[in-house]
Order: C-alpha cells, then structure tokens, then sequence
C-alpha cells in the first residue's frame, strides 16, 4: 500500500514510516546539518539540464539513483508493513490493473476486464506472452496461486482483511480451506474474482501491490525467504538486495511493453540522512531528493532555475486531534463541536509552512471523494464558545473564568511535528475554557496507548491513504467495526449506526453520483458529531534534476519512475566526490 | 594465568546472565506492543491480533522467558529424533552439535543470528580503526606533549584535546563530512560499500570521528602519566647515566602502558556495542544503528541479540585488560600471588 504506517505529520512521515531508521538520531544529525554548514551553502547551484530537447524520444540507458533516510523489512508484496517500499514494488510488481497518471484504474497486466450485471464478478483476460522476470509466462494460475499466497492466514500480511469481500475469505482465513473459493481460474488467461457484495472499494485495492503476481518461485505460500521476483519492469538481481544500504535494480528485458523501460537500472540507498541527500543531490551523486529540511524547501523554492523540476505530491495524508468519545469530557458531542469549532487551522500550518496545509474534513484534498464545497468543521470562536455553555460548561474569554473544571490530559509523542502541533492545540483549546497537560510518550508506546480502550482522551491522530478511496478513511478512523479493547482503528471510539449505514451503503454503491452523494453525507455528518478535530494535511516536495526525464508526480504512488529516463550521456561516468567507489582516496586504493 | 582467566570468565557470564535478564523484563514492562509495531500504525485489530499469535506475544512473560532460555544454547542431539524437525532449528546457528538460537527478528523476519553475523564484523572492523587512530593519535600526541611540558606545543595541544573531547561526535562527523567528502572530495560521504575496498575507504571518517574524540582523551592521559613517570628517580638515574632522550621516553612509556591499556581494552569493549550516533551519521551498517532500531521498533529478538553481544564484547574485553596488567605490571601478579 501506499503509505501504510504512516498516521504522522511530514516530519513524522519521513521518521516514522520506516523500519529500522534509528528515527531519532537521523533527526538529530539532520537539523543539526543545516546549522552546522549554514555558513558554507551559498546559493543552490543550477540544476543540470537535459541534453534533448523537450520532445524528445526516450533514451534507453543510464542508472537512476535515489534515496531515503528510510528502510525497508522486506520485498515480498505479501508483507507491506513500511511506507517506502511501494515505490520498489512498482518497479519489481506489476499488477492485473493499475493507476493511470489522473488516478483512474486501467487494466495493465490484463488486457482487459468485465463487470457482471450483478458488480459481484470482476473477470480479467490477460494478456499472452507476459513474462515474469525468470522467463516464465504468466498465466491465470500464477494471479490465483499469488491472490492465495498473500491472503493466507500464514502469511504476515497486515492488509489481508482489505479483501474480506472475496467470496470464501472467511473460510480461508480462518484456515477451514485451502482454496479460495471467489478466485478461478476460467482459462489459460481468464481468472475472475467473486465478491459476496458489490464493492466500489475492490477495483482501486486490487489496483494496490499486494496481491499482484509473484513468480512461480514465489511458491503457493508465504515464505520469509523469497526473492523479489514478478513481472514489473524492473527485477532484482542476486545480491541486489544489501539490507540497511541499499536496493539495486535492473532493467526486466522481458517486460510486456516493448521498448520499456528505459534505464538500465535503478539504485535506492536507505538510511541517507536529509544532509548527506541534499549533498549528494547537489553533486550529481543522486538524481532524485525527496527528504528535505523546511530551510531547504524554502531554498529550492526561491530559486527559479528549479522550478520546472519539482512538484509538490498529492495530499494523502490528514491529521487531527482525535477525542475519545467514550471518556469525559469528549463522551459529550458538544465539547467535541466546541474543540472542533475552536481551532484556527491557520496556525497548525505555521508549525511548518511547506508541509502542513489547513483541513476541515476528512478526506484529504489528493483523495478521491474528497469534496471542496464542503465547509467542514470551520474556525468559529463564537460558536465554539456557544458550544460550551451547551455542554454545561460555559467560559467566559474577558474574565478567563469558567469552562471544564479539569485539566485534560493530552498524550503526544516526540517524533515529527505532533509534539508542536500539540502546543497549538493547548493554546487553542485554552480560548475555550479547556486547560491541557502536555504529556509526551514514545511513539510506539503512543501507538500501543491511543488504540486501547479507556486510555487516552485526546491525542494526534490520522491516516495516510492506504488506497484512493474516501471510504478508506471513513471506514478505518470511524467505523464501529475498527472499535476493539485493544488495537482499535477507531481511535475516537465513535459509535454512529447512520454514519455505519451511509459508509456500508457508499461501500455497496457502484453508481458515482449516488456514491458521491452517500459520502459526503456520511462526511458532513461526520464533522457535526466530531470525534475529531480535524487540522492539517500533509504533502510532500519532491525535486530531481533536470536531465531526468518523463518524471512525474503520481496521484497514488509516492513514487513512480518505472518509465523515467536519463536524458544525458555521461550522467553516470561523471566523478563524483561522495561515493565510495568514486573517491579519490578509494580510487588510489584500487591501484 | 588459566586460573585467572577462567574466574573472570565465570564472572562474566553471571554478569551475561543477570543483564540478559533484565533486558528481557524491562523490555517486556514498557508499554509499547511490538506487534503493532510490526503490523503497522493503521493495521485492523485483527491483524495485529493474527501478529500477535504469530509472534507468540500473546503468551505470559514467564512461559517466553523460559523458552527463551530453552533455546538460547541447546544441543541438538541427532536429525531425525521424534519432535526435532529442521524447522525449528532454522533459526539457529550452529557449532557442530551446540546450537545458539536467538529466535527471528519481528521486523525484519530473518534469524536474528544471520543479523548479527552480518552486522558484527562491521562493528568491528570499526571499532578496531577507531581504536587504532586514537591510541596512535592520542599516545603520540600525549608524548609530544609532555616531552614540550609547558610550552606553546604542549597548551595547544592540550587545548586541542580539549576542543575535541567537547565537540559531539556527530558534530565532529559533520564536520569531517563537510570538508572531506563534500568540500575536498577525497573520502566518501556515507556508506559502506560493497567491495574490500569501497569498506577501507568508507571506514576512514567514522574511524576518526570515533577516534578524535577518544584520542583527545588518551592525549591527556598520556601526557599526564609520561608527566608522572619523567620526574620519577629511575628516569633522573637513566638521565644521570647519559640515556638519550628517546630511550627515556622508551622507559617512561612502557610504565604508562598500564592505564592506557585499561581505557584501550575497555573502549574496545564499549565500541563493539556500536557506536549509534556515528553508525547512523555515516550510514554504516553495524550492531549500533542496529540496537537503536531494534529498540524503536520493539524488535525483542534483535535487541536480545545485540545485548548479549554487546555485553559479550564488555566481558571479554575486561578479561583481556586483567589479563594484560598482569603481564604488563609484575607487581600485579606479585600481589596476586600473596
């Protein structure tokens, strides 16, 4: 998926999606980067143009290289447990069906697809003559074997639920079968999938990577030891794989679309610090930069010469202050609309300028189903106040006197930008009579507290996108089925048969206007009984150079360069001054 | 010497034992959920639930620590006996017939073994070059110093030795990355690399990020004991008799040893556990970086395995400091005869 661990705000995206990233020390050496070479930066060098001219063909060749001060667990499409990996499983992956360049599913490894009449049976009909990266075809039995594999109950794979609509999911989760029913195989290259419902939800999920086919290597069950290998455009050879360094790829000549892709090969580094990146960028050692400081998205920002290469990402990501509605004072929805009401969004942005933009709903603006007429919940301090005195707790600005009697406790963790956004929370609140007592945890103590029933009252909380799809915020954050003891989903613990209903039935929903209609009732009526205050949306910037063509900011993937190209003979025979092979002390080595 | 050797030995390994457990309890007392952490902030409860069961997390404390145990050394008696299958032993490494099993790492889902084979020689070559440069560093800088006792070269050397035991470590990598990756080009910027040579050239400035800071250290050192030794009556006899300057430092040296190889052997020992700040500055690959995302990501088994080896590391190199005062100090082993 997408971003799957990621309910952070921008800082926290790029520290805590990721496995194995010793977050806080990369923190550290980052911000203390900048200080310490403030005096040396200068201006930003220009970027280094293309060779060709702006209609260029392709040129096939070159290596693209990028990174992340992130890791990754693993390759397998069956285990996505990090944010970083999908930009690798786009490459190493392809699917029955994917996401154009506006967001829309199109059939990719099958040449085409049907709906029943009843929108319960999907049926896909390959295409001949696709090859895995080990030279085998795929075939239906490859798209049933590989659905299996990573819906298996053995298999760790946290998304697996996303597809409970499967006809015989049940039955083959709970390990009654070991056949999945919904999935046939109708011909050498007809598979279909039935669902027990219609699902407007199945078609953008099956478009995600986890269920797309793995080699015949991959075996019929989930393996800790499996080699990434499918039938994207790029594969991965033996050894590519460094963990905690780094991931090289090489060109997949088998791919089924000819001449594609273009470069020989792509190279990620993991664990690069936000300094070293922007060295690296800035030396020609990396095409690409993704991880940047505030300072230095202000600094590209002001220079016009970069302009035309970067871009910010679409807003995938919303974040709010989340009010468990089953403990005081948040258990009464006035409090909640008070809160709600009470905070001037304007100044969550101030936190961080270049990231964070103003949200009033739910669904973020990059999100399908996402409504702009919608009001939301809007910046009111007079109806705020007019809230409290309903809730029996009137407040009184000029005197400072009244409101909630008690101090609330308000738990954060020190990891991104929550620990600063919850300043801004207590300062807002405080307008209204509500008085915070800041309490900072670790994030995974965080994480473990806030899904547990009766801990926390009010904390930061949000979603990035697992698949483009209102319903997936909806469903996830607010649902009575993500209510749970332990581990809960719906972290407000908001219980609302009508907003159930409206969200099952736009579920259900195939027709768009009707479904369109259904959410943003199940939206609105989400805002008035608030169980979050919803606050800031997150994006990313995202540079490269110049001679890196036919890149694009995608709509669904963090990253898609499956067809970028290099548009500079010598770009990678240049020397460079901070790799290792090309050092000049590690050059006299070799001699 | 054997006898000695294998007392201290002992010792260790109830010291071993004793931090084994206790990292074990306090890693079960935080209030985090590691299979959260596994299945992901936004995973449905039931699948953080299916981690759980996976992962055996739903079982007491006791039950796992006892399982632990059963498997950290154990001996695999024979294939084939009734219950001994391959697959229980695929986490384990082996030595003939002994094996060590530290379970499978939760994140990453690879035997937590493999992890450490695969990080420790890093560390170590790291630790190794870190040492190197601030013994040689340090003792030829505190030497220098004290042979110009109270001169210009000795004040700027000790206030040099000041500046670089204050600087913090990522500063001073920072620093070093600054001027020689990105403004000289000389040495890479971070990495590893993932030939011989690429792994010589990238140790260079983490070895002397680590290495600054500890020579500064032993230079201080270093000057005070030749200091101590210079104005000691065998070096006046040796002056008397017309020994030259450089057999009396000769002389004076071989009685500072002692304390410099205490803080060499036991800095070896810290280093070993990683050095996390500079590991992550310069993205190397070793046990430091390691343990700090273990613990991050409550991933029990890995931070079990990097403080069993860490903690090897210091038992051993604490055993190897008494062992060598013992030969470096005869008065050491005449006390000890009494």
């Amino acid at each position: 998926m997408a971003r799957p661990r990621l309910p952070h705000p921008p800082l926290a995206l790029t520290l805590a999606s990721v496995t194995s990233a010793g977050a806080s020390l990369l923190l550290l050496a980052s911000l203390a980067a900048p200080a310490a070479v403030a005096g040396c930066a200068g201006g930003l060098p220009p970027p280094l143009p293309a060779e060709s001219p702006e209609n260029a063909p392709p040129r096939r060749g070159g290596t693209l290289r990028m990174s992340s001060f992130g890791d990754i667990r693993g390759l397998d499409p069956a285990n996505i447990a990090d944010g970083l990996v999908s930009t690798l499983h786009q490459l190493l992956f392809a699917g029955l069906v994917d996401f154009d360049d506006h967001g829309e599913v199109v059939p990719r490894l099958a040449e085409r697809y049907e709906r029943s009449s009843d929108g319960r049976t999907y049926r896909f009909f390959l295409r001949k003559g696709v090859l895995f990266h080990d030279g085998t075809e795929l075939l239906a039995d490859d798209v049933k074997r590989s659905i299996e594999r990573a819906l298996h109950p053995s298999a760790p794979n946290p998304y697996a639920s996303f597809f409970a609509s499967i006809r015989g999911y049940d039955a083959f989760a709970a390990k009654k079968t070991e056949d999945l029913e919904g999935v046939r195989v109708e011909g050498t290259y007809v598979v279909s999938i039935t669902l027990v419902e219609p699902d407007s939800t199945f078609l953008p999920l099956l478009a995600m990577q986890i269920l797309r086919p793995v080699c015949k290597s991959g075996g019929r069950r989930y393996t800790d030891t499996f080699q990434a290998c499918g039938a994207g455009p790029f594969k991965l050879p033996e050894g590519g794989f460094l963990r905690g360094q780094s991931v090289t790829l090489l060109r997949h000549d088998g791919y089924y679309e000819a001449g594609k892709p273009y470069l020989d090969s792509i190279v990620f580094s993991f664990g690069v610090t936000i300094s070293a990146a922007k060295y690296k960028f800035l030396n020609g050692d990396l095409d690409t930069l993704r991880d940047l400081t505030q300072g230095d998205v202000l600094a590209f920002q002001r220079d016009p010469r970069w302009a035309p290469y970067a871009a910010y990402d679409r807003e995938r990501q919303i974040m709010g202050e989340a009010m468990n509605t089953e403990l005081a004072p948040f258990d009464n929805v006035e409090v909640r609309r008070a809160v709600a009401a009470a905070l001037d969004r304007s100044h969550y942005e101030k936190v961080k300028p270049t990231t964070l933009r103003a949200a009033t709903q739910p669904i973020p603006p990059g999100t399908p189903g996402y409504d702009p007429s919608l009001r939301g919940q809007e910046h009111d301090l007079a109806a705020a106040l007019e809230h409290m005195k309903r809730a029996g707790y009137p407040y009184d600005p000029a005197t400072k006197t009244g409101g909630y009697p008690k101090v609330i406790p308000y738990y954060t963790y020190r990891q991104g930008v929550s620990e600063y956004t919850a300043q801004v929370f207590a300062q807002e609140v405080a307008k209204i009579g509500l008085r915070i007592e800041l309490r900072l945890v670790n994030y995974p103590t965080y994480i473990a507290q806030i899904g547990r029933r009766g801990r926390v009252s009010v904390g930061p909380w949000g979603w990035s996108e697992d698949y483009p799809d209102a319903i997936d915020f909806l469903e996830s954050l607010f649902h009575t089925k993500g209510i749970a003891d332990e581990d809960a989903s719906n972290v407000s613990f908001y219980r609302s048969p009508s907003f159930d209903g409206l969200v099952d039935a736009a579920k259900r929903e195939l027709e768009p206007v009707r479904r369109k209609d259904l959410i943003s009732r199940a939206v609105t009526k989400l805002c008035e009984d608030a169980p979050f205050a919803f606050a800031y949306s997150v994006r990313f910037y995202d540079i490269h150079q110049g001679y890196v063509r036919n890149y694009r900011v995608h709509p669904v993937w963090p990253l898609d360069v499956s067809f970028a190209w290099i548009d500079r003979a010598n770009a990678n025979a240049r020397t460079h001054a901070v790799s290792p092979t090309h050092a000049p002390l590690g050059s006299l080595l070799h001699r | 010497m054997i006898r000695a050797a294998f007392t201290r030995l002992a010792h260790g390994l109830a010291v071993l034992f004793a931090t084994v457990t206790l990292a074990f309890l306090v890693n079960d007392v935080v209030p985090s959920d590691p299979a959260r952490m596994v299945a992901g902030a936004q995973a449905r409860p039931a699948e953080v639930e299916k981690v759980r069961r996976e992962l055996g997390l739903d079982r007491p404390v006791p039950v796992r620590y006892a399982l632990f145990l059963r498997r950290l050394i154990h001996v695999r008696v024979g294939v084939g006996v009734k219950g001994d299958s391959n697959e229980e032993h695929v986490t384990c490494g082996t030595l003939g017939p002994l094996h060590v099993d530290l379970g499978k790492s939760y994140q990453q889902r690879r035997p937590v073994i493999d992890i450490l084979a695969e990080r420790l020689p890093r560390t170590l070559f790291l630790a190794v070059s870190a040492v190197l440069v601030q013994a040689l560093l340090g003792i030829a800088l505190g030497i220098y110093a004290a042979k110009n006792k109270r001169t210009a070269k000795d004040r700027i050397t000790v206030g040099a030795s000041l500046l670089a035991t204050s600087a913090p470590t990522f500063m001073t990598g920072l620093l070093l990355q600054l001027v020689f990756a990105k403004g000289l080009g000389l040495l890479p910027l971070d990495g590893y690399g993932a030939t011989l040579r690429d792994h010589v050239v990238s140790v260079v400035l983490p070895a002397l990020t680590l290495g600054l800071f500890g020579a500064a250290l032993y230079t201080r050192l270093t000057r005070d004991e030749m200091l101590s030794a210079l104005s000691q009556d065998y070096v006046r006899t040796a002056r008397a008799k017309g020994l030259g300057e450089l057999g009396v430092a000769r002389h004076a040296l071989r009685n500072v040893l002692v304390p410099l190889v205490t803080v060499v052997g036991l800095d070896l020992g810290a280093l070993v556990s990683g050095a996390a700040v500079t590991e992550t500055l310069f993205r190397w690959p070793g046990l430091g970086s390691l343990a700090v995302s273990a613990l991050l990501d409550r991933d029990g088994p890995v931070l079990m395995g990097t403080v069993l080896v860490t903690c090897t590391g210091v038992v051993l190199s604490n055993v190897f400091v008494d062992l060598a005062v013992r030969q470096l100090d005869p008065r050491t082993r005449a006390e000890r005869s009494k």
